[in-house]
């Protein structure tokens, strides 16, 4: 199988990337902005899990407090993905070689298939949901995956400073 | 008055020692933090939505952060556990970082801003305020508490 490396390198060795990487605001500015970005994303996925979960938020109908936080939740994540794709274009060997990164990229993917899934069952079910304030043990399930695998990807995230 | 007793007291302390001498504790601590400021942040976010008139607008005001309060005490708890090993263990670095009494700083107002003007105007009577006001007050809340996450994440960089 051919290796990624020497394309990380040659990507690595851009101009641009060198640029900001050798500049000493680039990395902390794209890094804080990726940080600030993840936590409003991530928090108001955790708001939303809370509510599948029943530990907050229950006099709220499901249906409504997830269409409603929706777009928020992508205002958060559409600024986090691009800035977590350029931390990983100026530094991309160290991140390649790196087990939290890792470990956060497969937690990422898990939590997208759960998301997915989530998304897709209920928009079958959404007009019952309105009726219904109490979440399913599908949707409740759903609900604690998603509040884990946020948890286990902030921790990762943080740990790929420790390697 | 000079913090620099308190601080040598803080780093002298067992704990902070124990900190020191375990690169993971320390990672961990500062990971689970990460994830009780991201909790804690999420509930801010969703009252201050409401407050500015986004957001969750088919429940009241009053309804939203009387829930989100919940997940603040809780939450908050947990950022107090976690930041203040991380405190005692580089209390004399901290002592002497501009960015890190900056932070201190905006969250006390931060703080003070959600316990008194924020908390009340999230449960008075909608039709009670001008609509400026619980727009201007959540607006200050994100504001504050986006602010205390910046600067929190430069102290890493700026020291």
């Amino acid at each position: 199988m051919p290796s990624i490396v020497p394309t990380l390198e040659w990507l690595e060795g851009l101009a641009w990337t060198t640029a900001i990487r050798e500049s000493g605001w680039g990395y902390p500015l794209i890094e804080t902005s990726h940080v600030a970005s993840i936590v409003a994303f991530a928090g108001l996925v955790i708001m939303m899990d809370l509510r599948l979960v029943g530990l907050a938020f229950t006099h709220a109908p499901l249906a409504q407090i997830q269409r409603r936080l929706f777009p928020w939740q992508m205002a958060g994540l559409v600024p986090s993905t691009a800035t977590g794709l350029l931390l990983c274009c100026i530094d991309p060997v160290r991140y390649y070689g790196n087990v939290s990164f890792r470990v956060k990229l497969v937690l990422l993917a898990l939590a997208g298939l759960n998301a997915l899934a989530f998304h897709l069952k209920t928009r079958r079910r959404a007009g019952q949901w309105d009726e219904d304030p109490q979440a399913t043990a599908t949707a409740r399930l759903a609900g604690a995956a998603s509040l884990l695998l946020w948890s286990a990807i902030i921790v990762s995230g943080r740990l790929i400073a420790y390697g | 008055m000079s913090l620099l007793p308190f601080s040598e007291w803080c780093y002298g302390l067992a704990m902070s020692q124990v900190y020191r001498e375990s690169l993971w504790l320390f990672a961990l601590t500062q990971a689970l933090h990460l994830v009780a400021v991201t909790t804690f942040v999420g509930a801010i976010l969703i009252g201050d939505l409401r407050l500015l008139g986004w957001g969750p607008v088919g429940q009241s005001r009053a309804a939203i952060a009387r829930s989100a309060q919940r997940v603040l005490l809780w939450a908050g708890l947990a950022v107090l556990a976690t930041g203040i090993p991380q405190f005692t263990t580089n209390a004399l670095t901290y002592h002497r970082s501009p960015l890190f009494v900056f932070k201190m700083c905006l969250l006390a107002a931060a703080l003070v801003f959600t316990a008194t003007l924020r908390r009340r105007v999230a449960i008075a009577d909608e039709g009670r305020l001008p609509l400026w006001v619980p727009r201007a007050v959540g607006a200050v809340s994100l504001a504050l508490w986006m602010g205390v996450t910046i600067s929190g994440r430069l102290i890493t960089f700026y020291g």
